[in-house]
């Protein structure tokens, strides 16, 4: 059987647990193709006008997966302790089902951690029977899309890009490389791998001596402490040092992060990053190349680049602590953490948070993270999209947000020069 | 250093109007024009250009800058040195002109604008999202709406003497709003009065929201010319709002300003102005699209042709079409260091 997953809203960060469960199970996964015009352009027309753009662009997607057999639309309520997900995912299937074609079966299960592992596993095992599968069967699925998930999230932790995370687990997804690594074996996506990654050809078959150590070191390690990283950029390797998740080099990271992720403008246009800009916001927006016009592109090209993604645990509930209260959507939290404790450092010189009209979380989070960006003087802009964002109207803003952002730095760096 | 006779040119080409300032050898401005866009910038421009080029026929233009919502197609048909977008243009043209300014009120035909600087260097901004309430292609719709010149809006609603309350969130309901006061007998300069406040209160709810407004605080964008709205401001903001000489070209000053700035950063390295001349005014532009079958994007690519001659392409989003012409980067940081294949091929 050929289960269709939407390349929308949860995808961008649960889709390894779903891929690793239905591989355990075996059953395909595939997730529809990457969004279009003309997948937006259903989805507008099929999705409710009072949702969020997300939501809409899921309805694209939804009609996107027509070889399928069915389609797999989880009704993700908490991936966390004590938090829930977005009200409007907890809406899914249900809200959606208008844009499902015709006679297209759909397949749910809840997923919710609140309740506790044991009735997590109970439902999961309710949705394995229905599929035909044994108790057995679906255990050892939830332990495979537990090591995948977790494979995934250690990847975006220690800095590699959604596309290079994702590689392994969707084929689709290919980080965009400079011709000369092209040949390279996924040297990146191995190097993070600390366990045997899935036997998909042309992946992590060949390990080389040096790949080895790096998995020791990871092993011993157990944790991103003192690993050093080594990539390839162009022909050259390079090293880094990523201490505690702290590139300890900013100026030499930011370059290759530049060059690690070429971003539709030519090599040429690119010009050497100065600055350190953190774009927060849900992933499935600040990933999703389409809609947001290029954003991250754009901004690697002219800066480096941290993402929430890319903040651990601990310094997001560093971040928090100011809050008197706690936020129970984990996006929300997550967002609101790190772009706390991007605001406190001076690691990055301003924040850009992506949000999109309609979302309820987002407007909370985006004024409670605009106080405290201003608490500790930290440029800010919210940069809002939607279905007809035109390109001038982002530029515009990304442009005077850089311009502004460079001669405040410029000019910090005159008065500590001087006195 | 400029010599007699040598002029920088800002261009800034908005949605309501297109504006061309020209700067002199000792930074005084020499001309300022204020055209109405009407939908045509390419026309629009040239007709700027023929009309500098009759009233300066000897002049030189060592520099040119542009800005505005199209920065980017004033750029390829002039050849611009700098290519900036507004709030750095307005940004510095208030500094150069204003130093100390701390907040500068920016509200022109389609957007309105906040921008805080604090010595000289801006370190907030904010620009209205997509709604166009408060805005003067509003005040334009309105003043036509109840048959006075738009140059009469301002004066008029002075000599107020109790403005009524309308609702200013939407133009929808505060149209809808003013009508039912109108209805109700209330005076036309207690109405218009009443919208430039409501304006204002939406303005500092929206664009001001967060934003430390301290004096100096210039009002500038062609909005300003209605002393309506600056007495409005003043009496939310409790602090004087100074309307700058040249407030409705501030865009366009910024820009001729930037070029200044470019071409003094080129110094003598034999780099000249890559402006394309004044007779341009005659040349035929043309606009054309296509939509690219490329892929499913579908994209709407926008061709400029000079004289029957493809001059660049724009609006993919894979750069197979706009790779092509290097005339102008779309950087932030200054086309000035590109080639010009493009344009010189």
């Amino acid at each position: 059987m050929k289960v269709g997953f939407p390349r929308a809203v949860y995808y961008y960060d649960y889709f390894p647990f779903w891929a690793g469960f239905f591989e355990s199970l075996n059953l395909e996964l595939v997730a529809s193709p990457l969004t279009n015009r003309r997948i937006m352009e259903s989805g507008l027309k099929k999705a409710s006008d009072e949702t969020c753009l997300p939501i809409k662009i899921l309805a694209g997607h939804i009609q996107a997966l027509k070889d399928v057999d069915a389609l797999f639309l989880p009704r993700m309520v908490s991936t966390e302790e004590q938090t829930y997900l977005c009200p409007k995912l907890l809406g899914l299937p249900e809200s959606i089902f208008p844009a499902v074609p015709q006679g297209m079966p759909v397949l749910t299960v809840n997923f919710n951690r609140r309740l506790g592992k044991r009735r997590l596993l109970a439902e999961l095992e309710h949705f394995g029977a229905s599929l035909g599968k044994s108790r057995v069967e679906v255990h050892r699925a939830f332990e495979l899309g537990g090591e995948w998930q977790e494979r995934f999230e250690k990847s975006r932790l220690k800095g590699l890009s959604f596309a290079e995370s994702m590689e392994e687990f969707d084929p689709v997804v290919r980080p965009k490389r400079r011709k000369a690594e092209e040949g390279s074996q996924n040297l990146a996506s191995a190097t993070v791998r600390g366990k045997e990654p899935p036997a998909r050809e042309g992946q992590g078959a060949e390990v080389t001596g040096r790949e080895v150590t790096e998995q020791e070191v990871v092993g011993r390690g157990g944790s991103d402490r003192g690993v050093a990283e080594r990539e390839v950029v162009g022909r050259e390797v390079t090293e880094r040092k990523v201490v505690g998740g702290e590139v300890t080099n900013r100026k030499v990271a930011g370059r290759e992060a530049a060059g690690r992720e070429p971003t539709g403008n030519t090599p040429e246009e690119r010009k050497e990053p100065s600055l350190t800009i953190a774009l927060v916001g849900h992933s499935y927006l600040t990933q999703e190349t389409y809609a947001n016009l290029n954003l991250l592109g754009r901004l690697q090209s002219q800066a480096t680049v941290r993402l929430v993604e890319e903040v651990e645990a601990g310094r997001i509930a560093e971040g928090l602590r100011s809050q008197r209260k706690a936020l129970f959507w984990s996006h929300a939290r997550k967002i609101l953490g790190a772009g706390s404790f991007f605001s406190r450092g001076d690691e990055v010189d301003g924040i850009i948070y992506l949000s999109c009209f309609g979302c309820g979380t987002d407007s909370i989070t985006q004024d409670l993270l605009a106080r405290v960006a201003r608490r500790e003087h930290k440029p800010y802009m919210v940069l809002t999209l939607d279905e007809h964002s035109g390109e001038a109207g982002l530029v515009t803003r990304l442009e005077a947000f850089l311009d502004m952002t460079e001669r405040r730095v410029r000019r910090e760096s005159d008065v500590s020069a001087h006195g | 250093m400029l010599r007699e006779n040598e002029y920088y040119l800002g261009v800034d080409v908005g949605s309501v109007s297109t504006n061309l300032v020209l700067l002199d050898e000792r930074e005084r401005v020499a001309q300022t024009l204020y055209l109405r866009t009407m939908g045509r910038p390419m026309q629009t421009i040239q007709e700027g250009l023929r009309m500098l080029r009759s009233e300066f026929s000897q002049a030189h233009i060592a520099g040119v800058g542009t800005t505005g919502s199209a920065r980017q197609l004033a750029a390829t048909l002039l050849g611009a040195d700098v290519v900036k977008n507004e709030i750095t243009a307005h940004a510095v043209a208030a500094s150069r002109l204003h130093p100390g300014v701390q907040t500068i009120l920016e509200i022109g035909g389609q957007d309105s604008k906040i921008i805080c600087l604090r010595d000289g260097v801006v370190v907030d901004f904010a620009m209205n999202t997509v709604c166009a309430a408060g805005t003067g292609s509003f005040l334009d719709q309105q003043a036509a709406r109840l048959g006075i010149p738009i140059e009469e809006f301002g004066p008029t609603a002075v000599r107020a003497e109790h403005p009524v309350r309308i609702a200013g969130r939407c133009s929808v309901f505060a149209e809808s709003d003013m009508i039912h006061k109108q209805q109700l007998g209330h005076s036309l300069p207690d109405i218009l009065a009443g919208l430039c406040q409501a304006m204002v209160r939406n303005y500092l709810n929206n664009v001001g929201k967060n934003k430390e407004i301290i004096s100096p605080i210039l009002f500038q964008g062609g909005v300003a010319a209605n002393p309506g709205i600056r007495r409005a401001f003043e009496q939310e903001l409790g602090q004087e709002v100074v309307v700058p000489e040249h407030f409705a070209v501030m865009g366009a000053l910024g820009a001729a300003f930037l070029a200044q700035e470019q071409l003094a950063s080129q110094g003598g390295s034999g780099a000249g102005s890559r402006f394309r001349g004044l007779q341009l005014a005659e040349t035929t532009f043309q606009a054309g699209s296509f939509e690219c079958s490329g892929c499913a994007n579908r994209c709407e690519v926008v061709e400029i042709f000079e004289d029957g001659q493809i001059l660049a392409r724009w609006g993919d989003r894979c750069g197979k079409w706009s790779a092509a012409n290097k005339a102008v980067a779309l950087s932030p940081h200054g086309a000035g260091k590109k080639t010009q294949a493009g344009i010189r091929a």
